[in-house]
């Protein structure tokens, strides 16, 4: 057992040339999950670490006309308590604030959380009904891709060893939309998702144009549920067939038995949290009532 | 008129412990020292076949290898010897200890650990403590009969510790009944979770070695030591440093021995400190699951005419102090009732999991959890409100305890009348909300201690005790009554406390003894110095020291404070002759007389001196959907008698409400083939500070004459009894269903509406 090597570059181009020289290696920054799960036994230290905590770059919270920009080292925190956030992308905002305890959220990032591919990761289904995508960098370059495509399954992503999550990319949703997450708590802080699930809705004039739903914990990704788009849309949202959309879900949801709740209750829960995220949804959207 | 009792007093070790600046037995380090591990068994049940250590020992920096034949071949253990330090041929359960390392870094303790070749030979895990006591059972230990028991522990196969009760004639008392109620309740294994881990560092100076150790009981840990390593306890010096919670997991001896055996071993201090999941898996006290069969037979009326129990404790590998739990578990099956015929019974079960033994209040929050439960359902089935039922049975003066003890004046109805009262029983409340009562009983322990008090020549006074601080607060307020004695403020006293050479004995931070014992001693003592004051202040005023009083740090003749001499004078004066000393132990109060006559197996828990009720009643929101409970509000009241220090008192109620709603919802552990499967915090769910409900305190001054220091009863247990009944009974009532097993978690509770509305 020998000591793994640390790393504290100043540039994203050095911290991606260290990335690619040692195979290896992990990039740090909050450590809430890698050094929590070293300590606890859960996981091995990898070979190499890549701090990424200097790299001020990757801090930019940048809310743009076409899209939300999180580089990867913002926090929890940050997008807990972002007006625009909030505001606008809503189930972000109503996913981080439920991050483990204060400390966590002011030190666990984005990039990290997206990194550590935890099906019961909170932003991961905000970002999956807001259509979010990831950057990636590496020596050999750029790439982009939606966080559909960025989970394989538990702790397992679709990059290659080589690669950086520099940035997230949420795109402003459509006027009259509005989104929310909810969990599933069995108490009411330090909490772990259970089932979780995130709900963006588009209401024109009190009708449905465009909806999306996604679970958390309850597959071993974070999932987007099919067929909501085509279930909800122009249905009236007073009307809406959330009871229809919640069984869909339930359907889509592959629930496992743990110590944290059977597969039974989970699966049932799938359809409580969702019609629950779905209200929720509608209750923040602006143009809910008919004209 | 008393000037510091019942008034409100803040500990003087809190800010330390606030602020960090509090340095606990993790945060100790001498030159030199080397770090332990242990390695456990980590499987329920097995043979060992082969215990190698060749290749750990021979990793340098690898300072002591230690296994069971490192040690003296003892078995010990408080009820049924039937424990040794390191497993001997056989492991029982999962957190076993096989084998002890000590190296010059924790790193190279936990890398020599992975080097030990341990062979197994698994046998079959005996994992329902129901069918362990099935005649065809295999034995958890074979040998049983060969152990040495305490005078009067009733052994069976498998089961280390038998008891019954018997009261009147059970068969009359149903024949009586116009309506019989027969049910079972099963509660799961949960934890005291302090959050500071076991940690203990050993120093080995000749053949003496000092321990610092976080023991709740300090002395029976020496004793444990000199037992177990077969010295003299003389040579065996216990100190605590401040202690980061205990709650019972810290009680009995633990780990010393194996970590003084090891600086033994490796002629350096060594350290261990426990993770969290060790914290767990190895601390061999945890609340014991339960079986609870109740059949009571009523009359029409509500007036209960029998009571039939029996207890199955799920014990795990050895009984350690089980016992307590079984024994007291088996008093609360009454309630705070009046029964006239009883019959229970409790068995202590061997299985292949995890020991139990004393976690706060042992026996108590199960057992009242399903008393309380079935209390309600009689009241359902007798059409009778559940505050009117507890009404017409809990117990007055005169009525007789479930072993014939007579109560006296008590505030056994003023707890339910008050608490029903505050909590607004009857008045209407929001959609899927509902209150919930609990009500019930607790002993004050009656055991030896003692204590010194001296004056110093700055008129300074010193508390030297044997009493242990478990962060209760209890040692810290023995200042109170020092002061109370002796005319003069708590703070003008230091407290010396924590270490086996200074003290007396002191059966330490158990049984929520330490106000009533060594709060005993400590007044003893503090008589004699007020005694040797009167006589200096005698000669110095020319008063007889009949007419003279202590107020205000000055002794004065009695109603003339113009005619006066200050302590401090006096204490100046003392260190040019005698000193100032006083020495304080003095007779426990008698536990009442009862009648055992056809009672098996009892301990020392027959009676319940000085009883403490109580009535808890929680405000509940069950979310029908989901099945997740919201405890919105706690009222809790208790008769302790006289409260000396009402700042103590309810910290202790808020302390132990929630813990006991963490009872209630979400604390237990899960087994999954003789393995816990959440040792941890994320799985194993505390209470937190977002949870914690708002808590109203309600004490109840009944003035009962105890024996105890100024009317006091036990407070520090009481109150995590009766608040996972009180949430059952709240549930069952906003979700029409009930949860016959704890915890109640949201899954449980959404079956449980689920099943009864399908």
């Amino acid at each position: 057992m020998s000591d793994p090597q640390y790393f504290a570059p100043d540039t994203v181009d050095e911290a991606v040339r260290l990335l690619s020289e040692h195979p290896g290696a992990r990039p740090i920054a909050g450590g809430t999950d890698l050094v929590v799960a070293t300590r606890g036994g859960r996981k091995e230290l990898p070979e190499a670490l890549v701090a990424l905590h200097r790299l001020a770059e990757l801090r930019d919270l940048g809310v743009e006309d076409d899209a939300l920009r999180l580089s990867a080292l913002v926090t929890q925190a940050q997008i807990a308590e972002s007006e625009p956030i909030i505001g606008t992308w809503t189930a972000l905002s109503d996913a981080a604030r439920l991050v483990g305890s204060p400390a966590t959220r002011a030190t666990a990032t984005i990039g990290g959380n997206l990194m550590n591919a935890s099906p019961a990761q909170e932003l991961g289904s905000p970002l999956l009904v807001h259509g979010a995508q990831v950057e990636l960098l590496s020596t050999e370059g750029a790439r982009t891709i939606g966080v559909d495509e960025l989970w394989l399954g538990p702790g397992r992503t679709a990059t290659s060893p080589g690669e950086l999550l520099t940035k997230v990319v949420v795109p402003r949703p459509q006027p009259g939309s509005a989104s929310a997450y909810l969990r599933l708590e069995y108490r009411q802080a330090m909490e772990i998702a259970v089932v979780g699930a995130a709900a963006l809705l588009t209401v024109d004039g009190g009708q449905i144009s465009q909806a999306a739903v996604a679970l958390t914990a309850v597959a071993p990704t974070c999932i987007l549920v099919e067929g909501v788009d085509e279930l909800l849309a122009d249905a009236p949202a007073d009307a809406a067939p959330f009871d229809a959309a919640a069984e869909l879900a339930a359907a889509q949801a592959q629930p496992i038995s743990d110590v944290r709740a059977s597969a039974e209750y989970r699966r049932a829960q799938v359809m409580v949290i969702v019609e629950r995220a779905l209200r929720m949804a509608l209750r923040r959207a602006p143009d809910r009532v008919a004209a | 008129m008393s000037t510091v009792l019942g008034g409100r007093y803040q500990r003087p070790d809190g800010l330390g412990k606030v602020t960090g600046a509090a340095r606990y037995a993790a945060d100790l380090s001498v030159p030199g020292l080397a770090h332990a591990c242990f390695l456990y068994a980590e499987r329920p049940h097995a043979r060992i076949v082969k215990l190698d250590t060749a290749r750990a020992r021979s990793l340098p920096g690898v300072l002591a290898i230690l296994t069971h034949e490192d040690v003296p071949p003892v078995r010990y253990g408080m009820f049924v010897k039937d424990r040794t330090l390191f497993a001997t041929d056989v492991v029982r359960f999962e957190g076993e200890i096989v084998a002890a390392v000590a190296a010059v870094t924790p790193e190279l303790a936990r890398t020599a650990r992975s080097l030990i070749e341990v062979e197994y030979e698994p046998l079959d895990p005996i994992l329902s403590a129901e069918a362990a006591l099935e005649a065809d059972s295999p034995l958890v230990h074979p040998d049983w009969e060969d152990y040495a028991i305490r005078d009067g522990v009733d052994r069976r196969a498998n089961d280390g510790g038998h008891f019954t009760t018997v009261k009147g004639d059970v068969e009359q008392g149903f024949a009586e009944a116009d309506v019989v109620l027969r049910e079972i309740y099963r509660t799961d294994m949960s934890h005291a979770v302090p959050i500071e881990p076991h940690a203990i560092l050993a120093e080995w100076r000749g053949e003496s070695v000092t321990i610092h150790s976080t023991t709740q009981v300090p002395y029976p840990a020496r004793s444990g030591v000199a037992e177990t390593l077969q010295m003299p306890e003389s040579r065996v010096r216990i100190v605590v440093p401040p202690l980061g919670g205990g709650f019972g997991g810290k009680c009995d001896f633990h780990f010393e021995a194996h970590v003084a055996a090891l600086a033994r071993a490796a002629g350096r201090p060594v350290r261990l400190v426990f993770s969290r999941r060790e914290e767990f898996v190895a601390t061999d006290k945890v609340r014991h699951p339960m079986v609870i069969e109740l059949e009571t037979g009523a009359k029409s009326d509500g007036t209960i005419t029998a009571r039939r129990a029996r207890l199955v404790l799920d014990s795990g590998a050895y009984v350690g102090d089980a016992l307590f739990a079984a024994e007291i578990g088996l008093m609360m099956v009454t309630g705070a009732y009046r029964i006239p015929h009883v019959h229970a019974s409790a068995h202590t079960v061997y299985t292949n999991k995890t020991p139990a033994g004393s976690v706060r209040a042992p026996g108590g929050p199960q057992v009242c959890w399903a008393v309380e439960q079935h209390t309600d359902v009689l009241a359902a089935k007798l059409g009778l409100d559940p505050r009117e039922l507890r009404l017409r049975n809990l117990v007055r003066e005169g009525d007789t305890g479930p072993t014939g003890q007579r109560f006296d004046h008590n505030g056994a109805v003023e707890c339910l009348e008050r608490a029903t009262e505050k909590a607004g029983w009857g008045k209407p409340l929001e959609e899927d909300e509902a209150l919930g009562i609990a009500c019930g009983w607790w002993f004050s322990l009656p055991v030896p201690s003692g204590a010194y008090v001296k004056l110093n020549g700055d008129g300074s006074g010193s508390i030297i005790t044997g009493a242990q601080e478990n962060g209760s607060g209890s040692v810290m307020a023995l200042a109170l009554l020092a002061a109370e004695e002796l005319g003069m403020r708590p703070e003008d006293f230091s407290i010396t406390y924590q270490d086996t050479d200074v003290g007396p004995w002191d059966l330490g931070s158990a049984g929520s003894q330490t106000t009533i014992n060594n709060g005993r001693a400590v007044i003893a003592a503090a008589t004699e110095v007020r005694e040797q004051l009167l006589e200096l202040a005698s000669e110095e005023l020319e008063a007889s020291p009949s007419d003279l009083e202590l107020v205000d740090g000055q002794v004065q003749v009695r109603g003339a404070s113009s005619r006066a001499v200050s302590i401090a004078t006096l204490a100046a004066k003392a260190h040019g002759g005698a000193l100032l000393l006083g020495r304080g132990s003095g007779l426990p109060p008698a536990v009442p007389e009862h009648d055992l006559a056809g009672c098996v197996g009892r301990l020392g828990y027959s009676a319940f001196a000085a009883p403490s009720f109580y009535c808890h009643v929680a405000r509940v929101r069950v979310d029908r959907a989901t099945g997740v409970v919201r405890v919105l509000e706690m009222t809790a009241a208790h008769d302790f008698g006289r409260v000396l220090n009402p700042t103590g008192a309810e910290g202790q109620v808020e302390g132990g409400v929630v813990h006991g709603v963490g009872i209630a919802l979400l604390e237990g552990t899960a087994f999954e083939d003789g393995h816990q499967r959440n040792p941890h915090l994320l799985d194993y769910k505390l209470q937190t500070g977002a949870d914690a409900p708002p808590i109203n305190v309600i004490f109840v001054d009944t003035k009962t004459p105890t024996g105890f220091p100024h009317d006091a009863k036990a407070v520090g247990e009481p109150p995590v009894v009766p608040p996972a009944a009180a949430v059952a009974n709240a549930i069952a009532a906003a979700a029409g269903a009930r949860v016959r097993r704890l915890p109640m978690t949201p899954e449980r509770v959404w079956s449980a509406i689920n099943g009864e509305s399908a």
